[in-house]
C-alpha cells in the first residue's frame, strides 16, 4: 500500500501532460468531427466555388450562375484579391470564376468571350473545372443554332437535367465508422505522449539513485516492490484506457457500441498495453527527466507521423509505410484503418484485424523482455 | 570583458545538451516528420486515374457513344486519361464492388442506365457525372441532326451524309470554351507546415536568451550572486550573453534552413535578402521573449521554460502547425490574435514572400516583429536595472 501511496502521490505531481494531451484529443476530434447527416441514398460532391461575376446578373450568365450554383457549395469571400487568393491556398475554395463583363452580349453574339479562372489543382478543383466546362459546351453547341435567348437557355437547361439514376449498396453508417476511426488513430499519439510520458516521469522517479538506495535497504523486498508498481502502472494505464472509451462514446456517439466499435476499443486496449512496455522500456533505459521528455516527444511525434495517425495511410509515400512496420502503432492504426473499409464482419475479413493485434502483443513481450535484459546488465555493472 | 564573457557563454550552451536539443536538433527531427508525412499529401488530391468497370452486356456493345466514350477516356496513351476500365459481367462487377477493387460499375438496362456505387464520394461523383455527359451529349443529338438537316435543306443542295455527319460529331465534340487559368504558382499549402517550424524555432531559441539572463540574476543561480556583486559593467555582461545567445540562435536557424533547403526541398520563394531580414527580426522577437520571461517571472528555471515553450506552442497552434486550417480560420474571423501572435507574424511573413512575393504584407510582418522585440525589451530593461534584494 505503501508503494501504491507513493505512486499516487508522484502521479498526482506530473498528471499535467495526461491532461494537456487528453485536451488536445478532445479539442482536434472536436474540430475534425463536424457531423454530417448519414443519407442511404447517392450524395453528389460538392466542389467549393466562388463566382465573381462582374456582369449583370440576366439571361444566360444568369442561367450559368444557377447551374453553377446547383452542382457546388458557393462560398461567399470578402471582396478583395488578397482574400480570394488566401481563400484558394488555405483550400477554402477549390475553385474561382470570374465571369467578365459584357458577358452575356459577347455570348449571344457569338463571340465566345473567354472566362478567367483560378485552381487549386486537386479533385475537387478537376470536377468543378469539369463541371463549367460542361455547360460552356452544352451553351456553345446551342448557341450556334438558336438566336433567341429564352429558347436558348430552356434547350440548354432540357438537356443539363438529364441525369444517370445512382444505386449505393453500402448498408454500414460510413460517416459515424469514419469518424470513431479518426478518433482512435488520433488516440495513438495521446497514448504514447500522454500517458505513456507520466509512466516513465512516475517511473524514474522511483528509479532516482537516492531514493533507489532507500529502497533497496527498506523491509520491503525487491520482488514485491516491483510487483505493486507494475499492477499500479496496469491499474493507472486501464483507467487512462476507460477514461479514453468513454470519451470516445461521448465524441462518436452511438458507433461504438456495434461491432466496429468493439474492435476499436479492444484494440485501443492492447495497446495501451502495449504502449506500457515500451514506457517501461525507456523508464529502465533513461533515468533523467528532462532527457525521457525529449525521447518520449520524438517516439510519440513520429510514430504518429510515421504511421498514420495524423495523416491517412494512403497518403504516406511507400518508403515511409515500410518503414513504419517495425513500430507498434502502425499495427494498431491499420487495424482502425481496415475498419473503415469493411463491409461484412465475418472470419475472413477479421483476420487481417487479429493478426494484427497478434503482432501487437508480440511487440509487447519483445519490449518486456529488452526491458528485462537491460536491467540485469544494469545491476551487474552496478 | 565582453569578449571573455562571450566566450564562455558559448561554451555553457554547448555543454547544455537539454538546450541544444530542443533549438538545434528537435526542429529538425520534426521536420523531417513533416516532410516524410505530407510530401504525398497533394500529389494524392490532384486527380487519378479512377477504377471502373462496365457490365459488358449487348446495350453497352450496341451504344456507341458510350463505348467510344469510355473507350477514349480509358485509353493509356491519352494524357487525359481519366478511367481505368474493366468490361466484366454482371456477377463479376458486383464482385469487384464489393471487394473495392472498383469504385463503381455502369450498368446499362433498357431505358435505364444506371451507375452503382458502394459509397459517397469524389471519385464516384466523376464517374457519375461522366455518364452524365454522354446521355446529355445523346440528349443534344437530335436537335442537332434537326439544324444540320434544316442548314443543308436551306442551301439547296443535295444532302451530304459525310459532311453532314462530320458536322455533326464537329458540333458535338467539339469544346470551343475557352477557360484561362490564371491562378498563382505557388499553391502548395503544406509549406506554411515548415514556415511555422521556422518560427517555432526562432522562438525556442528564446530559452537560450532566457538562459543568459538566468545567469546574470542573483535570485536564480549562483553565477548570477557573484556576477551581481563584482565590481563591473553589468550592462556588459547582459549583452554579451545576449549577443551570444542570438548567434547561437542564429546558427540553428541556419542549420534548419540549410536542412529544410537542400534536404527537405521546402521553397521559401525567391528574395534571399528579405528572408534574411524575416529570419533575424523572428530570432530577435524569440530573443525577446525570452529575455521577458527570465525578467518578469520570478519562479525556477524549469518553471520558465515551460512558460516559454507553452507560449510558443499555442503560437504555433494558432498558425497553423497542426493544420493549416486554424490559421485560415483565425486569420479570417479573428484577426487580431494572429497579428499579435509573433508565431504567425514569421509564419505569415514566409507565406507573403511565397505565395504573394510583394512586399506591403511581408513588410507590414517585419514591421510588427520589429515593434513586438522593441517592447518587450523596453520593458524588460526597465525592470532589469537597479534589482536589490532583501534576502535570496
Amino acid at each position: 500500500m505503501i508503494i501504491f501511496k507513493t505512486f499516487l502521490k508522484v502521479l498526482n505531481k506530473c498528471k499535467f501532460p495526461l491532461i494537456l494531451y487528453t485536451t488536445i484529443l478532445v479539442f482536434v476530434c472536436g474540430f475534425n468531427m463536424q457531423t454530417s447527416e448519414n443519407s442511404l441514398s447517392f450524395v453528389e460532391s460538392r466542389p467549393d466555388i466562388l463566382i465573381i461575376n462582374q456582369d449583370e446578373e440576366k439571361g444566360i450568365t444568369k442561367n450559368l450562375v444557377e447551374y453553377i450554383k446547383e452542382n457546388s457549395k458557393i462560398k461567399k469571400i470578402k471582396d478583395n484579391e488578397q482574400a480570394r487568393d488566401d481563400a484558394l491556398f488555405y483550400r477554402d475554395v477549390n475553385y474561382i470564376i470570374y465571369i467578365p463583363k459584357g458577358y452575356r452580349e459577347d455570348f449571344l453574339n457569338g463571340m465566345n468571350p473567354e472566362i478567367k479562372i483560378k485552381s487549386t489543382n486537386d479533385y475537387q478543383a478537376s470536377y468543378a473545372d469539369m463541371i463549367l466546362k460542361r455547360y460552356l459546351k452544352v451553351a456553345n453547341t446551342y448557341q450556334s443554332m438558336e438566336k433567341n435567348e429564352n429558347r436558348l437557355i430552356e434547350k440548354v437547361n432540357k438537356t443539363l437535367s438529364k441525369k444517370t439514376k445512382v444505386e449505393l449498396t453500402t448498408k454500414k453508417d460510413t460517416d459515424s465508422i469514419e469518424k470513431m476511426s479518426f478518433y482512435y488513430k488520433f488516440l495513438n499519439y495521446s497514448i504514447l505522449a500522454g500517458s505513456i510520458y507520466v509512466i516513465c516521469l512516475i517511473l524514474s522517479s522511483f528509479h532516482e539513485e537516492k531514493i533507489k538506495k532507500r529502497i533497496t535497504i527498506s523491509s520491503i523486498s525487491y520482488k514485491k516492490h516491483n510487483q505493486v508498481l507494475l499492477l499500479s502502472n496496469l491499474l493507472l494505464s486501464l483507467v487512462v484506457w476507460m477514461i479514453y472509451v468513454v470519451l470516445s462514446i461521448v465524441l462518436c456517439g452511438k458507433i461504438v457500441f456495434t461491432s466496429y466499435g468493439l474492435i476499436c476499443i479492444m484494440n485501443s486496449l492492447i495497446f495501451t498495453l502495449c504502449s506500457l512496455t515500451i514506457a517501461f522500456l525507456i523508464s529502465t533505459l533513461v533515468n533523467n527527466k528532462n532527457a525521457i521528455n525529449g525521447i518520449i516527444n520524438v517516439v510519440a511525434l513520429g510514430s504518429s507521423f510515421l504511421c498514420g495517425a495524423f495523416v491517412p495511410l494512403e497518403f504516406l509515400p511507400k518508403s515511409v509505410l515500410k518503414f513504419a512496420h517495425i513500430l507498434p502503432s502502425y499495427w494498431y492504426i491499420n487495424t482502425n484503418e481496415m475498419i473503415k473499409d469493411m463491409e461484412v464482419m465475418n472470419i475472413n475479413t477479421i483476420q487481417g484485424i487479429l493478426l494484427n493485434m497478434g503482432i501487437l502483443i508480440i511487440f509487447s513481450i519483445i519490449f518486456i523482455i529488452l526491458a528485462n535484459m537491460v536491467t540485469k546488465k544494469k545491476l551487474k555493472s552496478n | 570583458m565582453f569578449i571573455h564573457n562571450l566566450k564562455y557563454f558559448f561554451k555553457i550552451i554547448f555543454r547544455n545538451r537539454m538546450l541544444i536539443f530542443w533549438t538545434f536538433a528537435f526542429p529538425i527531427i520534426l521536420g523531417t516528420f513533416f516532410n516524410m508525412a505530407f510530401s504525398n499529401i497533394e500529389k494524392n488530391e490532384r486527380l487519378d486515374i479512377i477504377d471502373i468497370a462496365i457490365v459488358d452486356n449487348q446495350l453497352f456493345k450496341d451504344d456507341e457513344v458510350m463505348k467510344n466514350t469510355f473507350k477514349e477516356l480509358s485509353n493509356k496513351k491519352n494524357k487525359d486519361q481519366l478511367f481505368n476500365t474493366k468490361y466484366v459481367d454482371l456477377n463479376k462487377a458486383k464482385e469487384l464492388l464489393s471487394k473495392n477493387k472498383v469504385v463503381g460499375y455502369l450498368l446499362l438496362e433498357d431505358n435505364n442506365t444506371q451507375v452503382v456505387v458502394l459509397d459517397n464520394g469524389i471519385d464516384e461523383t466523376i464517374f457519375k457525372y461522366v455518364v452524365d455527359e454522354i446521355i446529355q451529349t445523346k440528349e443534344m443529338l437530335p436537335d442537332v441532326i434537326e439544324y444540320e438537316l434544316l442548314n443543308s435543306t436551306k442551301k439547296d443542295r443535295e444532302v451530304n451524309i459525310n459532311e453532314m455527319y462530320s458536322n455533326i460529331n464537329k458540333m458535338i465534340q467539339e469544346d470551343k470554351s475557352k477557360i484561362k487559368d490564371i491562378s498563382k504558382s505557388n499553391l502548395s499549402y503544406t509549406m506554411i507546415e515548415f514556415y511555422t517550424l521556422i518560427a517555432m524555432t526562432c522562438l525556442y531559441g528564446g530559452i537560450i536568451g532566457m538562459s543568459a539572463i538566468n545567469m546574470c540574476l542573483a535570485n536564480m543561480s549562483n553565477k548570477g550572486k557573484r556576477i551581481e556583486v563584482s565590481p563591473i559593467c553589468k550592462t556588459k555582461i547582459i549583452l554579451s550573453s545576449l549577443f551570444a545567445s542570438f548567434i547561437i540562435q542564429l546558427i540553428g536557424l541556419a542549420l534548419l534552413f540549410i536542412y529544410t533547403i537542400f534536404v527537405l526541398k521546402v521553397d521559401y520563394g525567391s528574395n534571399i535578402l528579405a528572408i534574411i531580414l524575416l529570419s533575424l527580426v523572428g530570432t530577435l522577437a524569440g530573443l525577446s521573449l525570452g529575455i521577458t520571461t527570465a525578467v518578469l517571472v520570478k519562479k525556477d528555471e524549469n518553471t520558465k521554460i515551460g512558460i516559454m515553450i507553452s507560449t510558443t506552442m499555442i503560437g504555433c497552434v494558432l498558425s497553423g502547425m497542426m493544420g493549416i486550417t486554424m490559421k485560415y480560420i483565425i486569420d479570417k474571423n479573428i484577426p487580431i490574435v494572429n497579428k499579435l501572435n509573433p508565431v504567425n507574424m514569421i509564419t505569415d511573413g514566409f507565406y507573403s514572400l511565397y505565395y504573394y512575393s510583394e512586399s506591403n504584407r511581408f513588410l507590414f510582418n517585419v514591421i510588427s516583429l520589429v515593434i513586438f522585440s522593441l517592447f518587450l525589451i523596453l520593458i524588460s530593461s526597465i525592470r532589469l536595472r537597479r534589482n536589490k534584494y532583501d534576502n535570496i
